[in-house]
């Protein structure tokens, strides 16, 4: 797919032919400096946004052909984003964060049955009534990853999910990312850090996907030993 | 160093002017929906303004107005035809005349225009060339003149009839008459409400040398000697029949205070929406300057004085207010001028015309004001916190509570909806949703007010039991036909009723509607007492307010009045009672006494028809003798009219006040939760959920509201506004269960707008752009 993002001499083309394919169970961190892409990427592989050409499939169907409507729908049973700034509403607390998308029209059944498990998973069990500013940034990204997960979504998408977060929690969250079976995990990120949690590490640069030299080496190992 | 400081300081400031006026221009290109949003709420509340303007003053000052172009004497009196010599000998035997005018009132004159007609026509033949005015204002056209053929109708016969200026109108006598202009006179109200008043030149009716006159209107030097003039006057009468005096403040009374009740409902109105445009539009700033906080940091950061940026808060508030504003205010000058204008009309007043322009200026002016300081402020306040705390995108103000308490269990757990969160997005700003909801509140209690109004104005019209009277026939057949009226099925009461004019003994002038009633007369007629007690005995008497101002009557005193046989009765004045009837010149007596006095006073049966009774039953087994009661404001019904439009036209306006309002303040969540919603949409929410949301928050202004304006005006607006016309009517201003429900069904239809076209809105923006930031 392709995506260009501005218009007239102020346009500049982000994503050029990326082709990338996630399976259920895969964890990919795509790797990248500032500005290269890596949102974009992320906000068109969740149906927030239409590339300008190309192709997305999720569950079968074709996001680019569907109405913003339907897109709504299939985010709510598909799609679980995790933010770099957690974006947990403020006037909720921690467990009422979770709850949010199981309360939307058309949402699956057992939300609250979901969260509550998900709550205790995570370990936040203990702090589910506080609200978010009585919150360290590593708990906020707990709440934030239980949110994502609460609709029992086929595809994650994070966003620089340890770009707020001290080494020590960065870690932690990465390790729960991690830990989430028969799921496809993409985080975008510019910290390296990432790809040690990652099946699969790609680079965005110049608006193209790429595998680093040892990753692939990496793969092919691994392939030749499946 | 040459040069001085101060040219290089009014050139920097000249330069930050620029810089602002390009940035607020570039702000409101940028944002041209919120520009849209807060225009609109502009330019209702200088329409609002404007309304509170035109009609306060044109209303308020409509008789001043009126009095000063006419010249309007200070005395008025009317007396029997006498010569004009020695009606002036006598006037000018008084002392402070500075001048006088005689004329000569023929009154039933016939008149015909076009395919109207009406027997009960004034003519008022008036002395041209004379030396001081003549009481009347010249509103188009020229005076009459001493050549024949010429007339001055008044200005409500004219636009009633439709005679053009230079039409003709056929007076019985004279022919056809050539109408060179048209007239007000303040001393009564205009045609259909009154006969309808036409003038002609004596001299035009050829010479004379001693015409009879039977009206003088007479000019003081110091009105303040109005009372001994008035004594003297009446003393020097001796021998003038039929005299009667009207005083310019007598006049002023009665049409004072038909317009007193709709001018304070416009000011307190016009307040109401000034109030819910300045917290919406304080509101919007103040969101707009949160979310510009990263911003304004950076232009901080490089060095932009505090200064600068409240300037170009207030220059982008500006640039919407001032057009805003404009337009508001000649909507509301427009839309209130056209009723204004036909009510002074009605009550024989000029429009304000050219005079209201400093008014409305003034009230433009406020419409600008309030925006652009609500804008400014909060953007110096702004600017005035540490640059680092501006660029971490820091609130204005540290989280509040919200009034849904820290928490509220299960919102969002079992049970819980996304309308509960809209409710708690709207709770979180407490100041904001009191203000709102308190707005609200009482643009509701305003509604339901107009609609209680508009009912009670409709049964002064139509149900004479508003006015006092119990009975609903009468039958123009003797007292000895009582026992056989009340045999019939269906009938309560029946008394004689004996009505008869007379005068007053003292004033020798005031003509009073004298009506008696064997035994107690409230049983058929009791219009609202407003002072003393209602007669206990055969010798106490019941008088309206007109006449208790007019001859000074309070409980206690002694009224006299004299009969046309030349019979006096004389009686003591137990209460003062609210009536239309007679502009309230109306006495209650006992019939007994009154027959001493008048024994052929006509009379009439009263009929009271059993509750549930068929009335229309009763009328045909009577006979055609028999005749329904009608209200009493029959000739009023244009003045009902006109109050009923401008009523309407209020609570429209204040109806979009209220869309405003929620517009606004569902828009102010939107915007302030912009990534909320976002982050809401990107977890699969779509325009119904979005709604659902809103709808919420819509909830938590309306309810409240709704609840808050229903005990307002059953408690304090209804009553209050009851206890005023209880001088004149029994309304019962207290809202009825359908009156409510319509209310409420427009609060909900208001919210139901309000909601689809902001979430419309929201939902159309692109998620990517709302995560980015609020």
């Amino acid at each position: 797919m392709t995506k260009t993002v501005g218009a007239g001499r102020a346009a500049r083309r982000l994503l050029e032919d990326v082709n990338l394919e996630v399976d259920a169970g895969e964890v990919v961190a795509v790797l990248g400096r500032s500005g290269s892409g890596k949102s974009t990427l992320l906000h068109l592989l969740g149906g927030l946004d239409l590339p300008d050409r190309g192709r997305i499939t999720l569950a079968d169907e074709d996001l680019t052909r569907q109405s913003s409507q339907r897109l709504a729908r299939t985010r709510l049973r598909h799609v679980g984003f995790v933010f770099q700034a957690f974006h947990l509403i403020e006037e909720l607390s921690g467990e009422e964060n979770v709850l949010v998308p199981t309360r939307l029209p058309g949402a699956k059944r057992g939300g609250e049955r979901r969260a509550k498990k998900l709550i205790e998973e995570l370990g936040i069990d203990d702090i589910k009534e506080r609200r978010p500013h009585e919150l360290s940034g590593g708990e906020q990204q707990r709440f934030a990853i239980a949110r994502a997960l609460v609709n029992d979504p086929e595809l994650v998408l994070a966003d620089e999910p340890t770009g707020n977060l001290d080494q020590e929690n960065g870690a932690a969250v990465l390790e729960l990312l991690r830990r989430l079976e028969d799921r496809a995990v993409v985080i975008v990120t510019h910290e390296p850090q990432a790809a040690a949690i990652a099946d699969r590490v790609l680079h965005l640069s110049d608006g193209r996907l790429s595998q680093p030299a040892v990753e692939a080496r990496r793969a092919r190992l691994g392939g030749a030993a499946a | 160093m040459r040069g001085s400081a101060a040219p290089r300081h009014e050139k920097q400031t000249r330069r930050q002017v620029k810089a602002a006026i390009a940035e607020a221009s570039i702000g409101l290109r940028l944002r041209r929906r919120r520009t849209l949003l807060t225009a609109v709420g502009i330019v209702l509340a200088a329409a609002m303004l404007a309304a509170a303007i035109v009609v306060s003053d044109s209303l308020g000052k409509g008789f001043s107005r009126a009095a000063r172009q006419a010249h309007l004497a200070d005395i008025i009196v009317r007396f029997d035809s006498q010569p004009a010599r020695r009606v002036a000998r006598r006037i000018n035997a008084l002392p402070d005349i500075r001048y006088f005018s005689l004329r000569q009132e023929v009154t039933n004159v016939s008149i015909s225009s076009g395919a109207n007609s009406a027997g009960n026509a004034s003519v008022e033949i008036v002395q041209v060339g004379g030396r001081g005015p003549h009481g009347y204002a010249l509103v188009a056209g020229h005076d009459v003149t001493n050549q024949a053929g010429q007339v001055v109708v008044e200005r409500g016969l004219a636009a009633a009839w439709h005679i053009p200026l230079n039409g003709t109108i056929d007076i019985s006598g004279l022919g056809a008459e050539h109408v060179v202009g048209f007239a007000e006179e303040p001393d009564n109200v205009a045609y259909p409400l009154a006969v309808p008043q036409i003038y002609i030149s004596r001299q035009a009716l050829g010479p004379e040398d001693n015409p009879y006159v039977n009206e003088a209107q007479i000019w003081l030097k110091d009105p303040r000697y109005l009372n001994e003039v008035l004594v003297q006057a009446r003393a020097t009468s001796y021998g003038v029949e039929g005299l009667r005096f009207v005083t310019r403040s007598g006049v002023r009374v009665l049409l004072d205070q038909a317009a007193g009740i709709v001018i304070d409902l416009l000011v307190a109105l016009s307040l109401i929406a000034l109030a819910t445009a300045g917290v919406l539009l304080a509101a919007s700033a103040r969101a707009e300057v949160e979310r510009r906080m990263a911003a304004i940091g950076v232009r901080r950061a490089v060095g932009a004085p505090r200064g600068f940026i409240a300037l170009t808060q207030a220059i982008e508030a500006l640039l919407i207010a001032v057009p805003a504003a404009t337009l508001g205010t000649l909507a509301g000058a427009l839309a209130t001028g056209g009723p204004s204008d036909r009510l002074l009309m009605l009550l024989n007043e000029p429009s304000a015309g050219a005079r209201l322009i400093p008014l409305l200026a003034a009230g433009w002016a406020v419409s600008i004001a309030i925006p652009t300081l609500a804008a400014a402020w909060p953007a110096w306040r702004a600017a005035g916190r540490p640059p680092v705390e501006l660029l971490r995108g820091a609130e204005l103000k540290a989280h509040g509570r919200s009034v849904f308490g820290r928490r509220t269990p299960g919102a969002l757990g079992s049970g819980g909806s996304l309308a509960v969160l809209g409710g708690r997005l709207a709770g979180a700003r407490r100041t904001r949703l009191a203000a709102t909801a308190v707005t609200l509140g009482c643009s509701t209690a305003f509604v339901l007010l107009m609609l209680a109004l508009a009912s009670g104005l409709s049964n002064l019209e139509t149900d004479p039991q508003a006015l006092g009277k119990r009975y609903q026939l009468t039958a123009a057949l003797p007292p000895s036909a009582v026992q056989k009226v009340k045999k019939i099925s269906g009938v309560q009461a029946v008394a004689p009723r004996y009505e008869d004019q007379a005068v007053d003994s003292f004033s020798l002038g005031e003509t009073i509607d004298v009506i008696g009633y064997p035994g107690n007369p409230t049983t058929f007629e009791a219009p609202p007492l407003t002072a003393g007690h209602r007669p206990r005995g055969p010798d106490q008497a019941e008088v309206g307010t007109g006449l208790a101002d007019a001859l000074g009557l309070s409980p206690g005193s002694l009224l006299a009045v004299e009969f046309q046989s030349g019979k006096e009765l004389r009686l003591r004045v137990a209460g003062v009672v609210g009536s239309f009837d007679h502009d309230g010149r109306v006495a209650y007596v006992p019939a007994k006494a009154m027959l001493r006095a008048d024994p052929f006073a006509p009379e009439e049966l009263a009929i009271i028809v059993k509750p549930g009774a068929n009335t229309a039953a009763v009328q045909k087994t009577i006979g055609p003798a028999a005749a329904p009661t009608t209200g009493a404001i029959g000739r009023g019904v244009p003045l009902v009219q006109t109050l009923r439009a401008i009523l309407t036209a209020i609570a429209i306006v204040d109806g979009l006040v209220c869309l405003y309002a929620l517009t606004q303040a569902c828009a102010l969540i939107v915007q302030e939760r912009r990534r909320t919603v976002a982050v809401l949409r990107a977890f699969g929410a779509g325009p119904a959920a979005v709604g659902r949301l809103l709808a919420g928050a819509a909830a938590a202004l309306v309810v409240p509201a709704a609840a808050l304006g229903i005990v307002l005006e059953a408690t304090v607006l209804g009553p209050s506004l009851s206890s005023l016309a209880a001088n004149y009517a029994t309304l019962p201003l207290a809202p009825t269960t359908a009156d409510i429900a319509a209310v409420l069904i427009g609060l909900a239809l208001a919210a139901a707008v309000a909601v689809a076209w902001v979430t419309h809105r929201a939902t159309s923006e692109s998620v990517v752009l709302g995560l980015a930031g609020p």
